[in-house]
């Protein structure tokens, strides 16, 4: 019985000790992340309008990384080139961009869609 | 965060597999050459290392230089070759296999790693996405 604290004890000691938030080294701005502030007057009010245009030139960079690992594939294909790493890196980053575009496109329709059913 | 740095370990992995890729070619050339007599330069097949490289600060690997390993050939007698010395010896690359084959198994274990991480990096990429469901 004894043995089994002392075990226990010890085990979250070597826990603590290792999430201590001390242990973390701390952000060179801690103003930069997180929960944004509220009523800030330093930067301007980003409104949908703003976010619907970094979307725009957001489907941009992703098109041209979906037409980079498009041509790596037809490069590969064709002979032209024979590194399949290189084609595996451009076809994961541009799955991964077209993810989070999705993502964040869903999450704008669905914030658009609920303004829309507000009752006036 | 940048949009560009989230593909940098990415990047990373992938300079990984094609530096142990670059390190099996290597492999397999002195494999191939373990008992080539004549490597068109009059001497044996020299045996070859690949000398990795890493970039500057948190970037990926490369593969720096291929050099050659400049230990004594392998003395084999065989008064019978007719490229056999005055003694019956013959010279051998200097290539040893079972050293090839641990080679062999360390570049496919590096390279299985790298192939998890870019995996794993894909997947946790997906996880916070989803978060955004």
């Amino acid at each position: 019985m004894v043995n089994l604290n002392a075990n226990v004890s010890g085990v979250s000691n070597a826990i603590n000790g290792f999430w201590k938030p001390g242990s973390v080294q701390p952000m060179a701005n801690p103003d930069s992340f997180g929960m944004p502030k509220v009523g800030g007057s330093d930067a301007k009010k980003a409104d949908f309008a703003d976010a619907v245009k970094a979307v725009k030139d957001y489907i941009s960079k992703v098109d041209d990384l979906q037409g980079s690992s498009d041509m790596s594939i037809k490069d590969l294909l064709s002979g032209r080139n024979e590194d399949i790493l290189s084609v595996v890196s451009a076809v994961a980053k541009a799955d991964m961009g077209f993810k989070l575009l999705v993502g964040v496109r869903n999450q704008l329709i669905e914030a658009y869609k609920q303004t829309m059913n507000m009752q006036l | 965060m940048e949009v560009d740095n989230i593909f940098s370990p990415i990047d990373i992995a992938i300079s990984g597999l094609q530096a142990q890729g670059k390190q099996m070619e290597v492999i397999s050339s002195n494999v191939a050459n373990a008992r080539t007599g004549d490597a068109g330069n009059g001497e044996p097949y020299r045996r070859l290392e690949a000398a990795f490289k890493s970039d500057e600060d948190m970037g990926g690997v490369r593969v720096d230089k291929i050099l050659a390993d400049m230990s004594d050939f392998l003395r084999v007698f065989d008064p019978g070759n007719p490229h056999a010395d005055e003694e019956g010896y013959i010279a051998m690359p200097n290539v040893n296999l079972p050293v090839e084959m641990m080679n062999l198994n360390i570049a496919t274990r590096v390279y299985q790693a790298n192939a998890a991480v870019l995996k794993r990096y894909q997947q946790m990429v997906e996880n916070t996405l989803e978060l955004l469901r």
